[in-house]
């Protein structure tokens, strides 16, 4: 008897596996692929003066053929004006220095959340959160009352004697460094205290034992076994930071060109929906391959191990 | 208060005494917070000795072998190697290498570059370092393996790529933190022969933790046996099965049926207890430097007490029992006996004859007997 429920109930069981597994896909397809698809869509429309104000795909001609209406006209726009291209560029700059200097600071605090004692290390990964309690806007506006030429910063360095003119400081790059770095600081040091959380202190005995200086060991033993949470925290700042509007909005110069805000402009102040989605899908891409390089190098992984 | 009852002269188990000791452990104290994980420790380990270092979980031993490796400061004490004052001495400056009990062998690197890895911090020549690499692993008999990661080993072959790695720098001393722990019986009876054949191949010495009795006497040359954060008893094997200097070692090493007994004559060539437990008088053959009336522990191991169905031809040293329950070993059997006071003992006799059933079945009233030189006198 047990024979013949046997099968009924491993497609019961598959067919419970298989929900859980759709769940996830269907969830991408509704707020991912159906929107990227729109996207995509208006991106090879025209500009036109209408509700909505790009062309139609699709028209009936006569109520009998339909014509597809496609123009790359928009891509051909984006690689000939000079602007975008400096506008990507400098937006990749800033993401990589920002994901950079998140990564100096980073990795200490990690390394120095991880050598508490386990009871005290969720305390300070409170700390290291805390700011998330505070809408993000409001935070970055904290920077401006601390940045601006009568604000604290200065006020404090004037005080001390340390300058004798304010610095201009609010709507540089350096300010919009500052606002990215302190943002998405807390993106690096979650993953980076995930994987040195989980390495083995006897392998750092281990290293000493062997001879190694403290700082060889953090080269030859910490720093390699901890890359898959270098690398899982600089995707989390790089990718965000690449197409980050409202910090350069907020504390950069009106001159500081990145592609967030190419794309605000575009959408609102130009209403060219199909070059605004064009700048999306181009970005998209950019930011999409290096993530799927460093996946492919991952997947291949183990196959070697 | 008796002084402890016969055991051998300190000096005969230590060999070279005379010799300056190769490590020398004074007055260590090791305190986390208010516990004191070790307790105010003295020993001396001469070169090339295999010494362990016998006890429970929590008794200090790995703390005591932490201090050694330099992964711990001492409180109190100091730690002399070759005659250096180890004191704020780091790790990687100190002539220690280690065998961890987890192994610690480096996950993302090969088994040649884990046994490499000491030798290129030493500034070793890369053609020396390949070729020490290369001896060491054909030693620990993993030379085919010197591509693998770690991951894709055994638990045996690992254990094999840890030692080479903490060997392959011919440290002065090697320190082994329950080196055999992670493996099957069997496997970890052949290794502790090899270990030993390495270590008097190499002349290194060697300080091995473990809480196997077993493995503790099979390797080492000496041992101490720690509880507590103390160092209770050091000595060899022998010392330590046959003259247990207290109840704890006693039990610690090996089987024992420990009875309570009230001295009633203590002469210099012999002693007579009144043991109650046992049901009879229990006489020694030395005499014991304590008082009369006074309450002593006495030990006696299973294999030495014999079985009878006639009651032997003695007024001491016999207690009358039953069978209760037979346990076949294969080299031996178990018997547990009720003796008729009510107290239960062991008893293992050897499995001389192969076509002989059980000489005593469960259900026999038997007699249990024992030589004058089969019980210890411990102080209560």
């Amino acid at each position: 008897m047990s024979v013949e429920t046997a099968p009924a109930a491993r497609d019961r069981r598959r067919f419970g596996r298989n929900i859980v597994i759709a769940l996830p896909y269907a969830w991408l397809l509704l707020f991912f692929l159906l929107p990227f698809a729109f996207v995509l869509k208006i991106s090879l429309a025209e500009a036109d003066i209408a509700i909505p104000p790009y062309t139609a795909l699709l028209n009936w001609v006569d109520d009998a053929t339909v014509t597809i209406q496609l123009t790359f006209s928009k891509y051909q726009f984006l690689l000939d004006d000079r602007l975008y291209f400096a506008a990507y560029l400098n937006s990749l700059k800033i993401a990589a220095i920002t994901t950079l200097l998140c990564l100096l600071i980073g990795f200490p605090i990690a390394l120095f959340i991880v050598s508490r004692p386990p009871h005290a290390r969720f305390f300070w990964l409170a700390i290291v959160m805390l700011p998330f309690w505070t809408s993000m806007l409001l935070r970055v506006y904290a920077w401006v009352g601390i940045l601006q030429s009568n604000g604290l910063l200065n006020t404090l360095l004037l005080d001390l004697g340390l300058i004798q003119q304010p610095l201009v400081l609010l709507h540089t790059d350096l300010a919009v460094y500052i606002g990215i770095v302190y943002s998405y600081l807390p993106f690096m040091v979650l993953p980076l205290y995930a994987v040195l959380e989980k390495l083995d202190a006897a392998l750092l005995e281990a290293s000493a034992d062997l001879g190694a200086r403290p700082a060889v060991s953090f080269f030859t033993i910490t720093l390699p076994l901890a890359l898959p949470g270098v690398l899982a925290g600089c995707l989390l700042v790089f990718v965000p930071a690449t197409g980050e509007f409202v910090i350069p909005a907020l504390l950069g110069a009106p001159d500081t060109l990145m592609i967030g805000r190419v794309l605000w402009d575009e959408f609102f102040s130009n209403r060219d929906w199909p070059m605004a989605s064009a700048v999306a899908i181009v970005m998209l891409v950019i930011l999409v391959a290096p993530v799927m390089l460093i996946r492919a190098r991952g997947n291949k992984k183990p196959e070697v191990a | 208060m008796t002084s402890a009852p016969e055991t051998r002269p300190a000096g005969s188990a230590a060999g070279g005494a005379q010799a300056a000791p190769f490590v020398r452990i004074e007055g260590i104290t090791k305190r986390f917070g208010a516990t004191v994980a070790v307790d105010k420790i003295d020993l001396d380990i001469q070169r090339s000795e295999l010494f362990c270092l016998l006890g429970g979980s929590g008794s200090g031993k790995s703390t005591l072998l932490r201090m050694l490796a330099g992964f711990e400061e001492p409180s109190e004490g100091r730690i002399l190697i070759d005659g250096q004052d180890m004191t704020g001495v780091p790790p990687y400056e100190r002539p220690v290498n280690m065998m961890f009990q987890s192994y610690a062998l480096f996950p993302h690197m090969s088994v040649a570059d884990n046994v490499a890895y000491g030798l290129r911090r030493g500034g070793v020549s890369r053609a020396e370092t390949r070729q020490r690499v290369a001896d060491m692993l054909d030693m620990v008999k993993m030379g085919a393996f010197a591509q693998r990661k770690p991951h894709q080993l055994s638990g045996g072959q690992r254990q094999r790529v840890a030692l080479a790695r903490s060997l392959v720098k011919q440290p002065k001393l090697l320190l082994l933190d329950e080196p055999l722990g992670a493996l099957d019986k069997k496997l970890r009876e052949e290794t502790q022969f090899e270990l030993m054949k390495i270590q008097s191949q190499l002349g290194t010495t060697f300080i091995v933790v473990t809480h196997d009795q077993d493995e503790a006497m099979t390797l080492a040359s000496r041992m101490g046996v720690m509880s507590d954060g103390r160092l209770v008893q050091v000595g060899g094997p022998r010392d330590l099965y046959e003259f247990p200097a207290n109840r704890l070692v006693a039990q610690f090493i090996g089987a024992v049926n420990l009875f309570d007994g009230v001295v009633i004559e203590d002469e210099p060539g012999h002693a007579r207890m009144r043991c109650d437990e046992a049901g009879c008088v229990i006489h020694v053959s030395h005499g014991i430097t304590g008082t009369l009336g006074q309450t002593v522990h006495l030990a006696i191991r299973p294999e030495k007490i014999n079985l009878s169905h006639d009651r032997p031809d003695a007024e001491e040293n016999v207690a009358p029992g039953t069978i209760d329950e037979v346990a076949y070993l294969g080299n031996l059997s178990v018997y547990q006996v009720r003796l008729d006071t009510g107290r239960v003992i062991h008893v293992t006799l050897p499995n001389l004859d192969r076509h002989e059933g059980a000489i005593f079945e469960a259900g026999d009233a038997i007699h249990c007997s024992w030589g004058a030189a089969s019980a210890v006198v411990l102080p209560a």
